[in-house]
């Protein structure tokens, strides 16, 4: 004989054991394994307010605070920060339409976002920041698990972020405290709570489910600012070495050259008694630092006449004569890249990505990460790599991306990625080494000893150089953290350098 | 800070700061025949990346010009202790660097004297100029 109320318990207490009976992915340490693809969608980047994602309803605000948030709504058009491609801050990037990838190691949790190629480090080995007192876009994320869920705690955020497109906002007082519980193998549960003393009356909680995208591989980009800069001209395509577009006139250089195989490089030796993964390969997690002797100020040797532009070590080792084999269009290009008008063209003077392998020889640091089955860099200029273990195939060729498609491969302690589908829209560094759309890129990583990595990159570019060529550049591991660059966000160099190009263009026109 | 103190931190950061953090061509944005010697009091340390900048406010024939200077990034400073508070306005700086082209009030820092008489290098890609 039941009542309703041991009828009401028994019903509940089924349903709590099938949700301890919904068996999650683990780790090797025991930790649910939040490694893959996944999105929000629903309202909460156009409105927090809307329906049920705002524990209450509605958003605490003091007083003074309504009256800035229906200013911003009413001017939400010009006044969101991301309509400008800034950084959106902590906790709007995470329920943006756009997918992001989670990468799980014991001291990492890091999160790399399609939209901009932002990316989240959030260290769980329990230090603290290294560097205090710094005000950034996307905060300090700080990690720890409290039983199955990841609890990340966002300081340092600016003032300068929104919640959503309807102008709801904070100070720099912020403090967010995100919870990350997989519900089932399918789904995260996502809440954040925000304290902000400044701006609201009380904490307050949002709550969004996170779905895996089962469908999706891979992370593509959606670069904001260049796609921007890209529909408005102020980044003009070059025909010579941009992805052709479909129904675009062929490429004004004729056909690609045929190239030989790539010359034999001479042997390193990777070291012995390298720190090692689990599963037994050389461990390269680490903040790294490239001693590249100038490579972003040329690849090949050269004593600077120009008091501006420093002097480069050469970093070439394949051709012997250590210069670039380039084909004599290139070069000319490549000589005309020095004169003043085009440093605008430089797409970093834009704060876009730098590509590959410029990503690993920009004087700005990187981070290694070995999550299982990838290798993950994050470079503190604001973008990431991905690079699957699992002898997966490349996207389909018509995708072109800014740091391109890359796979590895281990063999034996080097680590190998093979990268296509670049977009041939970055120059190799600021005077304009030459590289276009066609570029393959075989690089290896060679751990000679603890924390020293041999980095090679060996380029096969048909439409620019005569024959494949390879720089060598050693990566040096060091004890620091990566910091925020919000490039775009305060690049005043930018006009210069477009003052410079304009004015050229304005006297070629007059003397026309 | 003090003055000593904080003409040593400026000395190690603009060592490398300018030059090894560039994301933009310098030839292209300044102009090496276009050398500038200015004597100013900081109106603000901008503490940015990719580059910080100094603003000076400069007299010229009675007429005072907010000058923008530019030097190393905010993540180079940062790694050096460096805060933003220790650069406060007021402070008296003479700068030697090279005019933008575009011959607006902005330059790009090759080295900075204290009041003290030190003379330090800043943040510029002068070949000169100790890098990284």
């Amino acid at each position: 004989m039941f009542t309703w109320s041991t009828k009401a318990l028994f019903a509940l207490s089924a349903v709590v054991l099938s949700a301890q009976q919904i068996k999650l992915p683990r780790t090797a340490d025991g930790k649910p394994n939040l490694q893959g693809i996944w999105q929000v969608r629903g309202k909460a980047a156009a409105d927090l307010q809307g329906k049920g994602i705002v524990e209450g309803g509605e958003i605490p605000y003091q007083p003074w605070a309504i009256t800035k948030k229906r200013e911003n709504f009413t001017n939400r058009l010009a006044a969101d920060p991301l309509g400008k491609c800034y950084l959106p801050g902590v906790p709007r990037i995470m329920y943006m339409e756009y997918p992001f990838q989670i990468f799980q190691t014991p001291e990492h949790v890091a999160i790399t976002f399609e939209w901009s190629q932002v990316y989240r480090l959030i260290y769980t080995n329990g230090k603290p920041a290294p560097h205090e007192g710094i005000d950034s876009w996307m905060g300090d994320s700080r990690g720890r698990w409290e039983g199955d869920t990841l609890v990340v705690e966002v300081k340092a955020q600016n003032d300068k972020t929104w919640f959503d497109m309807a102008g709801d906002f904070h100070s720099d007082a912020m403090n967010v405290t995100e919870r990350y519980r997989m519900v089932d193998p399918d789904t995260i549960q996502y809440e954040a709570t925000i304290q902000d003393p400044k701006v609201f009356t009380k904490s307050w909680k949002i709550s969004i489910p996170m779905t895996r995208q089962k469908n999706m591989s891979r992370l593509l980009e959606y670069q904001c600012q260049a796609e921007a800069e890209e529909a408005n001209g102020a980044f003009e395509r070059d025909p010579r070495t941009w992805y052709p577009k479909p129904g675009s006139p062929p490429s004004p250089l004729g056909k690609p050259a045929v190239m030989p195989p790539s010359g034999p490089l001479p042997e390193v030796k990777t070291g012995t008694n390298l720190r090692r993964t689990a599963d037994g390969k050389p461990d390269l997690t680490g903040y790294y630092q490239s001693n590249a002797g100038g490579a972003n100020y040329g690849l090949e040797q050269r004593r600077s006449e120009l008091r501006l532009t420093p002097s480069t070590r050469g970093v070439i080792i394949d051709p012997p004569d250590r210069t670039l084999p380039y084909q004599p269009w290139a070069r000319a290009e490549r000589i005309n890249r020095e004169e003043p008008y085009r440093g605008y063209d430089d797409p970093t003077a834009h704060c876009f990505v730098a590509g590959v392998p410029r990503s690993m020889y920009v004087p700005s640091p990187v981070q290694i990460l070995q999550p299982p089955g990838y290798v993950v860099m994050l470079f503190e200029r604001m973008s990431w790599r991905i690079v699957p273990l699992d002898g997966r195939a490349h996207i389909p060729d018509n995708i072109r991306l800014w740091q391109g498609d890359s796979v590895g491969h281990w063999e034996g302690d080097t680590l190998v990625v093979d990268t296509t589908n670049m977009n041939g829209k970055t120059w190799l560094n600021e005077v304009g080494d030459v590289v276009s759309h066609a570029e393959h890129i075989v690089e290896r990583f060679i751990p000679t000893a603890d924390g020293k990595i041999t980095y090679r990159a060996t380029v096969t570019d048909p439409i620019a150089y005569t024959k494949p060529w390879t720089i060598e550049i050693p990566l040096n591991r060091a004890n620091d953290e990566l910091l925020e660059v919000a490039c775009h966000e305060d690049n005043g160099d930018l006009q210069h350098l477009k003052d410079v190009r304009d004015e050229y263009r304005a006297q070629q026109k007059k003397e026309k | 800070m003090n003055i000593t103190k904080l003409s040593g931190v400026l000395g190690m950061i603009t060592l490398m700061a300018g030059t090894a953090l560039a994301h933009h061509s310098f030839t292209a944005e300044f102009d090496v025949n276009k050398p500038v010697k200015l004597t100013g009091k900081v109106t603000e340390m901008k503490f940015s990346n990719p580059h910080s900048w100094i603003y000076l406010d400069v007299e010229t024939n009675g007429k005072i010009v907010n000058w923008a200077l530019e030097t190393g990034a905010a993540n180079a400073l940062i790694r050096r202790g460096w805060k933003k508070t220790d650069l406060p306005a007021g402070t008296v700086l003479h700068v030697d660097g090279w005019q933008a082209r575009n011959g607006t009030a902005t330059a790009n820092v090759s080295s900075v004297t204290f009041p003290d008489g030190k003379r330090l290098f800043a943040g510029s890609s002068n070949e000169s100029a100790p890098q990284q």
